[in-house]
């Protein structure tokens, strides 16, 4: 097994393929990487506004306490 | 008897559309209308024409076709007799397919019947009528098997039109495929019963199927 | 009751909870092994493998488009038998894998048709030509959009769950049906010129690096799916006390983070 090109220039252009073999490249990374990114962030999201209402409930249970 | 439920719907949806007659003849009218679009829209050229006919007798016949099939639960949703189907005793499979059957009646055979009339105005062959016809009056009932899928699952939707044609039109591709075929073949001068067969199939499996996904979409999106 | 109790491992492994604390676990060795698997199979596939003797470069295209399709493919009938499990046993856990799949899905349907587009360019001239698998590919994309659209229609998570899970049935019962006619569609008006038949057989200097990049696109959707999924139950399951415990730990942490 031996590395088929001799320059990176040569890798680039692929002998003229290279624009479709890279696009098709970075197209694919960007979306297989959203694919992963989106729920990490959506968890996140979720957890922050999770904690947010706890800590709202916890404020509005407090005020109502000492009021009584 | 069990099929209580398929002829009183059957009677009553045919009354219904009977009673509001506008409304019920806005597909044929589409069809119509669209085929005078054609002509104007791509040349008046009978050659031409005649060429795009069987193909596109179909996409219009399509088209009208979904443009009935939101209303066909959605005014037994809103004034209430939806509930009264789904909580009555019998199978629900069965009014279900009566009230498809009245919608067949009301779209697809009235679209068969004037199909013969479009023909003639988009230069179809006199050989591709009577294949024309039969196609379309067996491919409207599966199209309209299929569609009621879609509007039971969009039925408590404000505005499902738009989601019904999504969720519908890739199911409705087989249909075209072999209802355009039959035509087409018939055009060329083969035997034009091959496809036919298929359609009427996938009829029966549809006639088979479709009733219970549409029993089970109407009660478990009705449910809450 | 004993064949009652039998089932309860089946009602455990539907436990949001359970799944979401083993993914958890398993979670920093599958990020390893796909990231480990993608960077190799395609440093592989685009440098080491040999070039095709008539299509040339753009063949490498195909180490990303074949498993992207085929996942695209496997990952509706993934979809379509948790939304079966859902309705069958009212499992919570598999309605919210249905839902994480239709994106994942959806996405990978999109890339397929990329993919082959930019490879067609090169290899046939066109960007699209309407051969049967491109148009099943579309249609493909198209049922994975109207769950989608229909899942997120309705106001209530139950009534979307449930339409969608029906509508993804009624679409796998659909799928052989719709790529069988097309295929005959196709077969009738089959342009002369362009040909897409597959490679009769291929070098096992290629096959290699395929096969790596097709297990990696496995690793990746389940990667994926895991990640959608504990995401749509930390979402869902907002009320339960152990999630709120994790909230405010994570909570306690990030304020933590900030003061340093």
């Amino acid at each position: 097994m031996k590395f088929q090109f001799d320059s990176f220039q040569q890798m680039m252009e692929m002998a003229g393929h290279g624009p479709y073999v890279w696009t098709a490249v970075l197209v694919s990374l960007l979306v297989m990487g959203w694919l992963l990114v989106r729920p990490l962030q959506l968890h996140r999201a979720n957890l922050k506004s999770i904690a947010r209402q706890l800590r709202r409930e916890q404020r509005r249970r407090g005020a109502g306490e000492e009021k009584q | 008897m069990s099929n209580i439920g398929f002829t009183a719907y059957l009677k009553r949806d045919l009354l219904l559309s009977y009673r509001r007659l506008g409304e019920a003849a806005s597909p044929l009218m589409f069809f119509l209308l669209v085929s005078i679009l054609i002509p104007l829209g791509v040349s008046p050229d009978p050659e031409r024409l005649a060429e795009l006919a069987p193909g596109m007798m179909w996409v219009m016949a399509l088209l009208a076709t979904l443009l009935s099939t939101e209303g066909l639960f959605a005014t037994d949703h809103q004034d209430g007799s939806l509930e009264q189907m789904l909580i009555a005793p019998q199978l629900l499979a069965l009014p279900v397919l009566g009230k498809v059957t009245a919608h067949w009646l009301v779209t697809g055979l009235p679209l068969t019947m004037v199909s013969p009339l479009i023909g003639l105005m988009l230069s179809l062959p006199p050989v591709a009528m009577v294949p024309m016809m039969a196609s379309l009056a067996v491919g409207t009932a599966c199209l309209s098997l299929i569609g009621a899928v879609g509007a039971a699952l969009t039925v408590s939707l404000r505005k499902g039109g738009l989601l019904l044609s999504i969720l519908v039109i890739p199911l409705y591709i087989p249909v075209i495929i072999f209802g355009s075929a039959a035509v087409q073949t018939a055009v060329d001068g083969f035997n034009w019963l091959g496809p036919l067969a298929i359609l009427a199939a996938m009829l029966c499996a549809a006639i088979a199927l479709c009733p219970l996904a549409i029993a089970g979409a109407l009660r478990l999106v009705s449910s809450n | 009751m004993a064949s009652n109790r039998d089932w309860t491992w089946f009602y455990r492994l539907g436990s949001p909870r359970w799944f979401y604390e083993t993914t958890g676990r398993w979670l920093p060795w599958l990020w390893t092994l796909t990231l480990l698997l993608l960077t190799t199979g395609l440093v592989w596939g685009l440098g080491y493998a040999p070039q095709d003797a008539k299509q040339g470069n753009s063949f490498r295209i195909i180490y990303l488009h074949v498993p992207v399709s085929f996942l695209a493919l496997a990952g509706y009938y993934l979809m379509a038998i948790a939304g079966a499990i859902g309705l069958i046993w009212k499992m919570k856990l598999s309605y919210m894998v249905m839902k994480s799949a239709a994106p994942i899905g959806a996405a990978l349907t999109f890339l397929a048709l990329f993919t082959g587009a930019v490879w067609g360019k090169p290899t046939w001239g066109t960007y699209w030509v309407w051969d049967a698998r491109i148009t099943s590919m579309l249609i493909l994309l198209f049922l994975y959009l109207g769950v989608l659209a229909l899942q997120y229609a309705f106001h209530s998570q139950e009534s979307g769950n449930k339409a969608s899970a029906i509508l993804a049935l009624v679409g796998t019962v659909n799928i052989p049906i719709i790529y069988k006619s097309v295929d005959w569609w196709y077969t009738l008006h089959q342009p002369a010129t362009i040909k897409l038949t597959s490679a009769p057989s291929m070098h096992i200097d290629m096959f290699q690096p395929l096969l790596m990049m097709i297990i990696a696109l496995y690793c990746f959707y389940a990667l994926a799916l895991i990640l959608f999924t504990r995401a749509e139950i930390l979402q869902r399951e907002r009320k339960a006390a152990w999630v709120c415990e994790l909230a405010l730990q994570a909570d306690k942490v990030a304020a933590w983070e900030a003061e340093e």
